[in-house]
């Protein structure tokens, strides 16, 4: 049989709704069901003899179809619960072959019990023994709780099989011993397909199609069988019961040959079953049996039996207190896992108050670092800055003069750097506030640029602005002052000799831009992004020996926010760097 | 640089200034610079000896470092502030605490003026003399 055939694009939508496979083709499983369907509905216009042989023909295609699809589908050692399919409906298509000997050759049934009933009785072990195999396979019977429903499920269903279908065969008169024992077996052998199908209607399992087939084709066999034994004296070959039995070989074929039979091969490793609205419908049903078996047979005025129901009732009693105890154990492993996974949690969370609390003594002790290194840097540098100045005020020698210079200069710098140090641990806490006046930035920029005038000249570089009347912003006119040093301050750093740097002050209705730009060395892409964090210093500017802290933009940054405004640069490498801050207007 | 004390007429009865640091380098550079400014300095180095010295000769302005050994800057302000003989002397607190918060809580304990090292000498002379016109 082909695996697949290549199709329109229009039939093979409609044919692949709501599958999930390759959808050049369709799929074989699909092919072999419309196929058999096909065959079946012929099977009942056609006379005696080629119905019966399109019957035997219908389950050996079937019995082929579950060989051919067990070896495409299943690995080597996934194959045994589908062979043990493929020998029971192999021998169920022999039993099929003596009936259709009969009916061809003597114009009547075979007689009761005859070598049919012997194969139809042999092929229910290896059924059996498969459907079991799929079932611990797809781990139905993995935990106490799926065999006790297991158990309950039988113990239902054997109660109603023995009471409606086993023991009045024992009150009918048969020809022979072994006719009884023949048709007393059907119904019994019924009671593990039953089972079966039971297990396969709540299996915890993922529904993969070949799952859903091989559940209707066993629901389709018992329900034949059972039909059957309701009525064994009527059964005629044609009858409506036929389209069951061959309809069970047809979606059984189907099942092996659909590739998602993989999926039964697979262990499921849920564990515990859970309980399902079905599966919780199933066990009340099998539960109330014995009740139910008991009020059918008052009212049909039966022979009640007593004695089958009152024992099948008690056992069914005892295996749901059996089922509740494991719940009731359950619960209470949960309740006992729960203290104790919440006195964890307590724990974790006391040393979690415990290690915060820690955290806020270090981070007050770094506070205090900070502060009285801080304090102790400036003490000298208060005597340092104090006397160059009375020295200064005294020398008239202008080289002296000149050596005093830069040492009052590089004290500042030093100044400036602990400052910057001190401002940014305070960033660090979130301590930036602001005192909020209404500020004339372009009183700011204009002392800015003044203050930086001497620092340009002295590094060969132009300094220009560029200032136009802007309304004014709200802010702390000293954190706006330290911005824009630190950026002009900035440009200059990073512009060779002969450059320029340029200042320019505008504004829209509600905001004010800065612009500083400079024809410096440019920042990389790369680095751009990092340029505001905390410490970070440009590779060329470590490798030019440029000097700096990393600190200054990260605090124009901060105080560019804490102004409610954004901060932003533009370079091209080696052509120049220009920075744009823009705050909101006041008001 | 203004006040040369040395055009001061020697006759006429100089201000006297306290100042208290602990650090001599920095004790001098300021008695230097008010002593050149033309004031009459006295010098101590610590907390205890700026309280007997303000109690004793009521210096129109004291110059007080925070830190120092015995009694902090504060303390002492505390004790000239709380004293009714003492209470009006100006008081300027000097220190390396330059925060805000550092600066708002001298002012709010009772200093005339708060002045953050490192200082400027025209600084710390303007702001002395302002002191004792306004005093």
């Amino acid at each position: 049989m082909a695996d697949s055939v290549p199709l329109s694009g229009t039939l093979r939508r409609g044919l692949l709704r709501g599958l999930h496979r390759d959808a050049r083709s369709i799929p074989a499983s699909w092919l072999y069901l419309g196929v058999g369907a096909t065959a079946i509905a012929v099977y009942f216009f056609l006379p005696a003899t080629p119905q019966s042989l399109l019957y035997v023909a219908i389950g050996a295609v079937s019995v082929t179809a579950i060989f051919i699809g067990t070896r495409r589908n299943l690995a080597r050692g996934r194959r045994l619960p589908w062979y043990l399919f493929g020998l029971g409906l192999l021998a169920q298509v022999a039993g099929d072959l003596v009936f259709a000997f009969y009916e061809i050759s003597r114009g009547h049934e075979p007689p009761s019990p005859s070598l049919a009933d012997l194969f139809y009785l042999l092929s229910l072990p290896p059924l059996g023994l498969g459907a079991f195999l799929v079932l611990r396979r797809v781990g139905s019977m993995a935990s106490r709780e799926g065999v006790l429903d297991t158990i309950v499920v039988f113990c239902g269903v054997g109660l109603m099989q023995w009471v409606f279908f086993i023991d009045p065969l024992r009150h009918t008169t048969f020809d022979s011993r072994w006719e009884r024992i023949a048709q007393m077996a059907y119904p019994a052998a019924s009671v593990l397909l039953l089972v079966a199908v039971a297990q396969l209607l709540v299996g915890a399992t993922a529904r993969v199609f070949a799952y859903q087939l091989l559940l209707l084709s066993l629901a389709l066999w018992v329900g034949a069988n059972e039909a059957y034994s309701l009525d064994v004296d009527q059964y005629r070959g044609g009858s409506w019961i036929d389209a069951l039995w061959l309809s069970a070989y047809v979606v059984w074929g189907a099942a092996a040959l659909d590739p998602s039979i993989r999926g039964l091969a697979r262990r499921d490793r849920r564990g515990l079953p859970r309980l399902t609205r079905t599966r919780l419908g199933l066990l009340a049903a099998a539960s109330l049996t014995a009740p139910a078996v008991l009020v059918i047979e008052r009212i049909s005025h039966h022979h009640v039996h007593a004695y089958a129901v009152g024992v099948g009732g008690a056992i069914l009693g005892v295996l749901v207190l059996f089922r509740l105890a494991g719940l009731v154990n359950s619960v209470e492993r949960a309740r006992r896992s729960e203290r104790v996974f919440r006195h964890e949690a307590q724990q974790a969370q006391q040393l979690l108050a415990y290690q915060n609390e820690q955290l806020l003594e270090l981070d007050r002790l770094k506070d205090e670092f900070v502060s009285s290194i801080s304090h102790e840097l400036r003490t000298p540098l208060t005597s340092i800055s104090g006397y160059v100045e009375v020295l200064l005020e005294s020398e008239t020698d202008d080289e002296r003069r000149s050596h005093l210079s830069i040492v009052d200069r590089n004290a500042h710098r030093l100044l400036g750097l602990v400052s910057d140090l001190l401002f940014a641990a305070r960033l660090q806490d979130g301590r930036l506030e602001l005192e909020r006046d209404e500020v004339d930035l372009t009183r700011v920029v204009s002392h800015a640029v003044e203050s930086a005038r001497p620092r340009a000249e002295n590094g060969g570089v132009r300094l220009d602005t560029v200032l136009a009347a802007v309304p004014a912003v709200r802010g702390e006119p000293d954190r706006l002052a330290q911005l824009l040093d630190n950026l002009i301050s900035n440009a200059i750093k990073f512009t060779p000799p002969g450059g320029d740097v340029t200042v320019r002050l505008t504004a829209t209705d509600s905001t004010v831009s800065i612009e500083v730009s400079d024809t410096g060395i440019g920042v990389p892409e790369a680095e751009r992004e990092r340029l505001f964090e905390r410490f970070f210093r440009s590779q060329t500017a470590l490798e030019r020996q440029i000097q700096g802290t990393g600190l200054g933009l990260h605090i124009s940054k901060a105080i560019v926010e804490a102004h409610g405004g954004r901060i932003g640069v533009d370079s091209n490498e080696g052509a120049g760097t220009t920075f744009v801050v823009d705050l909101p207007v006041a008001g | 640089m203004s006040g040369a004390g040395l055009t001061e007429p020697a006759a006429v009865a100089r201000p006297v200034i306290l100042c208290a640091d602990d650090d001599p380098d920095i004790l001098s550079l300021v008695s230097l610079r008010l002593e050149r400014a033309g004031f009459e300095v006295v010098r101590v180095t610590d907390g205890d000896a700026a309280l007997e010295v303000i109690r004793a000769r009521r210096p129109a302005v004291s110059v007080l470092d925070v830190m120092m050994p015995r009694q902090t800057g504060y303390e002492v302000l505390a004790a000239v502030r709380g004293d009714e003989a003492t209470r009006h002397l100006k008081v300027i607190l000097l220190s390396a605490r330059v925060q805000k918060s550092d600066i708002a809580l001298g002012i709010a304990a009772g200093a005339d003026a708060y002045l953050a090292k490192p200082f400027r000498s025209g600084e710390l002379v303007a702001l002395v003399r302002e002191l004792i016109e306004a005093g």
